[in-house]
């Protein structure tokens, strides 16, 4: 009998010692507690586009990783969030961009980083809410900020939809108005388009537009396709209107086309302008002699030690640092920010308030610390980004004017 | 005048640009030759055998032509292995069997080269890339020109190889009449996989020489050069091989024609009405090789 009460009583501590432990752990104070959160990237990796979803990537991780070796995001409830990355392939494919989004949007993720290609992002951002809180708009209520797609105006789709992708309309408006004013004497203007693809299509209106409103005289335009491996055609009635400036609106591998029959054609424009997306490494691998002293206006370029050391943090994780890439590691601190502000707790039973909050944090997120300088934020969700020209030289992209200095 | 001139320079350049095109061409119908199948991987095996090349100069700073050797090399290796794992063990005589395999093994290579230089381009030697041959207001491309004779001379030794050899003579009796070929000895496997290593080292060569007429490689050239390899191989006529030099002389003669009266966007329209033409009038192609006994 002595023996079973004995017996009872241990258990009956066992139990109580237990309990104890058991609230201790509970009672624990969240901010002793950390947690990963998940931030989904979405883009080209795979097909010829692949660098591009590469060099996202690897600027994403390169920003978590500094993000978390600095003590990670504080979230609402008080703990410390630390990123991790996931990045999907929409293989510049509308459809699939949608699938993936979609796919993000039923887990637990408040924000996607992304796409890659402006066909995507149109259809993309066509299918989110158009107004938030417009209960009658079924549309899918998941902010979505792109890093890559360029296109103008994308953002005005939806309220749930950013970019932090610099104005080409403002960067092409101050290159030829710097054009004019250093290069008085030049007249003729050629331009060739990219016919096939969205943003080199788009952007060649830009490039007209602005040229044509600082004096300049187009003499003459042509196009190819995206995958076009012949150009005498084009360069030839380009040789024959002797330009004096060329505007080359297309993507590295028919820039290099381009720009090696001119060489071979012996068309030596004073002044070479290209698109926005060629100031990368892949131009430079291309057809590094050809390039030589085209000029781009670029969002990024390593021009001072943050940035310097950002893209030596991006090269550590396998990408190359450029105007589009970097666009993403800036990105990543901004949500940093927002899920600070807005008291973001990142748990699935939360999802949906987080998603709202996000958005709302990114709409009133009018300033933030970029590579080269503050950005700012339309209100309609496009970026306000400092930028400057490149232009290759000796293989390499140098910078050869900052209009903000 | 100058409108004329500049039709006349487009037709020269297509013509010497069709000599790629042409190899590519009798890559395909030589297969369908033989096998009476369509290789639809045989163009990304040539890309992915110039591809290959650029290897060597990773290692050595090598000529031109040795690199244009390399790729020749891989491009047969490549042959060997989409003969072994596309068409030696599937049922032959299953008609989509070959056809799906030979598309998942051009989708295959396609990312395998876009996963290894993640989509950058590349550049690519030539050879005689600053020569231009200037005659009055037309000029010629030092390069093409030397692309075109190499073209030719790859296109002489193979119908040497396939006229003038034993193993071109079972290849022959094999595309006209297998059973027969096999109940005079010849190994139908073994001048398969022959066929597929030639063909493969054709494709290489190809390969290179659109990479030095190009001046870069990129994984974007393969599926218009599949494009371009089955119009040819349609036009010229399955299974002829003077067909098919005729044929991407023409296309590439057309391209540049239809591009310079019509422009880009149009261009490809045009190519195609040029197929359906053939398809309607004359389905056999330029040169429809005589049917065989069976």
């Amino acid at each position: 009998m002595i023996d079973m009460m004995k017996s009872r009583a241990g258990s009956l501590s066992s139990a109580l010692a237990g309990a104890m432990v058991a609230m201790a752990l509970a009672a624990t104070p969240a901010s002793a507690q950390e947690r990963t959160i998940t931030i989904p990237g979405f883009g080209a990796k795979s097909g010829v586009l692949r660098i591009f979803g590469v060099n996202s990537e690897a600027a994403m991780n390169a920003a978590a990783e500094k993000i978390n070796n600095e003590g990670g995001v504080k979230l609402g409830d008080g703990a410390t969030g630390k990123f991790a990355i996931e990045y999907l392939d929409d293989r510049c494919v509308a459809e699939e961009g949608i699938s993936v989004v979609r796919r993000i949007a039923s887990g637990s993720a408040f924000i996607a980083v992304g796409p890659t290609c402006s066909n995507v992002a149109e259809s993309l951002f066509g299918i989110l809410q158009k107004k938030v809180g417009d209960a009658s708009d079924t549309g899918l209520q998941f902010p979505i900020i792109a890093d890559v797609a360029a296109k103008g105006g994308l953002a005005k789709i939806s309220d749930w939809s950013f970019r932090n992708v610099p104005s080409e309309y403002e960067m092409y408006k101050t290159l030829f108005g710097w054009l004019r004013e250093n290069h008085p004497e030049l007249t003729k203007v050629y331009g060739g388009v990219e016919k096939d693809f969205a943003h080199s299509n788009a952007t060649f209106g830009v490039m007209k537009k602005h040229a044509a409103a600082e004096g300049f005289e187009l003499v003459g335009e042509t196009e190819w396709l995206l995958a076009d491996t012949n150009f005498s055609n084009q360069v030839r009635g380009m040789r024959r209107a002797e330009p004096e400036v060329v505007l080359v609106s297309a993507h590295p591998f028919t820039t290099c086309g381009v720009l090696k029959e001119m060489a071979r054609q012996r068309v030596k424009p004073k002044v070479l302008v290209g698109l926005t997306s060629s100031s990368s490494i892949e131009t430079m691998q291309g057809c590094p002699a050809e390039a030589e002293g085209i000029i781009i206006p670029t969002g990024f370029a390593p021009v001072n030690d943050e940035a310097r050391a950002a893209a030596e943090a991006v090269a550590a994780f396998g990408g190359s640092a450029d105007i589009h890439s970097m666009a993403a590691y800036e990105i990543m601190f901004m949500l940093k920010e927002v899920i600070e502000t807005q008291g973001i707790v990142g748990l699935p039973e939360t999802v949906a308030e987080d998603r709202l909050k996000m958005r709302d944090g990114l709409a009133a997120l009018k300033r933030a610390d970029g590579l080269l300088g503050e950005l700012g934020r339309t209100d309609e969700g496009e970026a306000i980004k400092p930028f400057l020209f490149v232009h290759a030289q000796d293989g390499e992209w140098k910078v050869l004017h900052d209009p903000e200095n | 005048m100058l409108d004329i001139i500049d039709a006349a320079q487009a037709v020269v350049d297509g013509v010497l640009f069709g000599a790629t095109y042409a190899i590519i061409g009798i890559g395909f119908t030589l297969i369908f030759g033989v096998m009476h199948k369509i290789n639809m991987s045989y163009a990304a095996a040539s890309i992915g055998g110039a591809y290959g090349s650029l290897i060597l100069l990773q290692f050595v700073d090598a000529p031109v032509l040795a690199v244009f050797l390399a790729a020749g090399f891989c491009g047969g290796v490549i042959g060997i292995i989409v003969y072994y794992a596309c068409f030696r063990f599937l049922p032959l005589n299953n008609p989509l069997a070959t056809l799906m395999s030979t598309v998942g093994m051009l989708m295959l290579i396609d990312e395998t080269i876009s996963h290894v230089t993640t989509g950058v381009p590349l550049q690519y030697p030539a050879m005689f890339s600053n020569v231009t041959i200037d005659i009055g207001q037309f000029f010629l491309r030092g390069d093409l020109v030397f692309t075109f004779v190499l073209a030719c001379l790859a296109t002489v030794a193979l119908l040497l190889l396939l006229y003038r050899t034993k193993m071109g003579i079972a290849t022959r009796a094999v595309s006209q009449q297998q059973v027969a070929a096999q109940l005079c000895g010849i190994g139908i496997n073994r001048v398969n996989a022959l066929t597929f290593l030639v063909t493969g080292v054709l494709g290489g060569l190809a390969g290179a020489l659109i990479g030095a007429s190009i001046g870069i490689l990129s994984p974007m050239l393969v599926l218009p050069l599949t494009v371009k390899g089955l119009i040819v191989t349609v036009i010229g006529g399955l299974g002829s091989i003077p067909g098919a030099i005729i044929a991407g002389l023409m296309v590439g003669a057309a391209e540049n024609i239809f591009q310079f009266f019509r422009g880009v966007s149009e261009r490809d329209i045009y190519v195609m009405l040029l197929l359906f033409a053939f398809l309607v009038f004359r389905p056999g192609g330029i040169f429809a090789p005589p049917q065989g006994r069976d």
